[in-house]
């Protein structure tokens, strides 16, 4: 249900360290009550633009709209309407979860009550709890709380599963999905592909400072539309010994890869060969890409990375 | 109003749940003026001025603006350095809160803390050593320790706002203040130190809020109009380069 204007619009965001690009002519919208995962490589610029959206960071140039009103100049009332999860902040150690949240409730104007946050974030039997002695998970969810309790329109979550184990994880994609649920915009920065499979609506892949991909994650799969073939070469053939395919076939190993567009005929083609010949294809398999396939694939080579 | 409530409420709390903290800050100068007391308690002083008074007249303001010091300078320094370096700061600034609300939550945390420690020594000097305020002198006192604990917070947000990591606050904060204590007649008395020695430490804050302190308990010496002035210098130079080098946001990363 994308709103009349969007909760986030950004033309041309270019911000620049020394004379280098970090964020380069970027264009992303983010629609009012969609979950957006923002992913890219270390290093891509996400954090940088993200803080560039929360006003912490000014930019070099380019048009920034966030809830109708440019970060850089926007004031308290803006900020009202914002929950933040930083990337490094922790809650203080000394306070408990309900002391935290009582103290950041104190900052808005209308907050929500401290208990439904504590629901939210599933943080009732930690209530009483010091944010020192919880879990990694559980101050996490209090980082999420506290970035509720002000009732916002729209919640930024820098990276904020990183570090956590499988359960705790879950446990926090839960909180995520209550919030669209709630129909909170959500702009999620990860690098974690199932994370955006699981809660994003819509994925925006980050590359040298532009938007490399957007859209659902079923169309950013359908972006690979290639079916990759793969069987063991069978013993003493080389490539050159297989039929015409509709393209051409590569080694890594001892297995045999063909990327094609025409997999029923290819299949059809090598499954006639290898009968004739008696022959029984190993390991015989027909994959579609992951969206990790896709990802790998447009946010560029691991060695790119610069940070 | 109510922000500022429940800030200095939860700054109050957190620091009331920090051992480390509670104990430099609260129980140390109570256990030097005990220890000092029980040493030197029962002897007396001539004073440049001639006249002769209790030890005890002596120590218990000069333990009193130690007290007030650690509330106001180190904790205080220490507390922002954490909070700035721990992202609590910036993760604030992000929410509707005025950036005042934060820096006058700690000082006036700071200011409780202090006023508690005077508290506690006024009625330690007067029922555990006898030594009284003069009762004509006491608005002195009061003023002379909100001026000296708020010169101090500016001094200590200088300090935090010059200080580069939460390791280094502590052992900084304990640099500057403990040799300022020994030569500006906390721990030893400032007519035993070298001329030039007793010179310098007239020009540093500690001193001068120590005379201030003093002279609510030995009425002969003449209003310390210099020491007052002294020590709202500092705070003054304090302030300036504290909203100059200030920062909200972590220094790593």
């Amino acid at each position: 249900m994308p709103g009349v204007t969007p909760a986030i619009s950004v033309k041309g965001l270019v911000k620049r360290y020394g004379d280098r690009n970090v964020v380069d002519h970027l264009d992303l919208e983010v629609h009012q009550g969609e979950v957006l995962a923002f992913l890219g490589r270390n290093g891509a610029g996400k954090t940088t633009t993200t803080e560039i959206l929360e006003g912490y960071r000014e930019r070099d140039g380019g048009e920034v709209l966030v809830l109708g009103q440019d970060p850089a100049t926007a004031g308290a009332d803006w900020r009202a309407k914002l929950g933040i999860v930083l990337q490094e902040s922790r809650p203080l150690g000394a306070l408990t979860v309900r002391e935290t949240l009582r103290l950041y409730a104190a900052y808005f104007p209308d907050p929500r009550g401290v208990d439904e946050v504590i629901a939210l974030v599933g943080l009732e039997e930690q209530a009483s709890q010091r944010a020192g002695r919880l879990s990694g998970g559980q101050q996490r969810r209090l980082d999420v709380g506290v970035a509720l309790i002000g009732n916002p329109e729209l919640v930024f979550l820098d990276e904020p599963t990183t570090g956590f184990d499988p359960d705790a994880r879950r446990q926090f994609w839960d909180v995520i999905s209550g919030l669209r649920d709630l129909g909170t915009t959500v702009f999620l920065t990860t690098h974690y592909m199932d994370e955006a499979q699981v809660l994003a609506d819509r994925v925006a892949v980050m590359r040298d400072g532009k938007v490399a991909a957007l859209g659902t994650p079923a169309e950013l799969q359908a972006l690979r539309g290639d079916v990759e073939i793969r069987f063991v070469l069978p013993h003493g053939l080389g490539l050159d010994a297989l039929p015409a395919l509709s393209a051409s076939p590569r080694l890594a190993g001892t297995e045999v890869r063909i990327e094609t567009t025409a997999p029923t005929a290819d299949l059809a083609v090598l499954c006639g060969w290898a009968d004739g010949r008696g022959l029984e294809l190993e390991g015989l398999t027909v994959e579609r890409p992951t969206l990790e396939d896709v990802f790998l694939a447009i946010a560029g080579d691991q060695a790119e990375a610069t940070t | 109003m109510n922000m500022l409530r429940e800030q200095v409420r939860a700054d109050l709390l957190a620091f009331s749940r920090r051992p480390e903290t509670l104990f430099f800050t609260v129980f140390l100068p109570v256990i030097f003026l005990v220890l000092f007391e029980a040493i030197f308690g029962d002897e007396s002083v001539t004073l440049a001025s001639g006249d002769v008074v209790a030890q005890s007249a002596l120590q218990v303001p000069a333990f009193m603006v130690m007290g007030v010091i650690s509330a106001s300078f180190v904790a205080l320094a220490i507390t922002v350095v954490n909070r700035r370096e721990t992202g609590t700061f910036k993760r604030v600034r992000g929410t509707p809160a005025p950036a005042w609300v934060l820096i006058a939550g700690q000082v006036v945390t700071s200011l409780v803390i202090a006023i508690l420690m005077v508290l506690v020594m006024l009625v330690l000097g007067s029922f555990a050593y006898g030594v009284r305020v003069d009762l004509d002198h006491l608005p002195w006192l009061v003023a002379g320790v909100l001026i000296g604990a708020i010169a101090f917070s500016c001094l200590g947000m200088m300090l935090a706002a010059l200080t580069p990591s939460s390791e280094a606050a502590p052992p900084l904060a304990n640099v500057v203040v403990l040799p300022l204590y020994f030569i500006s007649g906390v721990f030893v008395p400032i007519e035993s130190l070298p001329n030039w020695l007793g010179t310098l430490a007239g020009w540093l804050p500690v001193a001068p809020f120590v005379k201030v302190a003093t002279w609510a308990y030995v009425p002969a010496t003449t209003t310390p109009w210099r020491s007052l002035g002294l020590l709202i210098a500092w705070g003054l130079l304090g302030l300036i380069i504290a909203s100059w080098r200030f920062r909200w946001t972590p220094r790593r990363g």
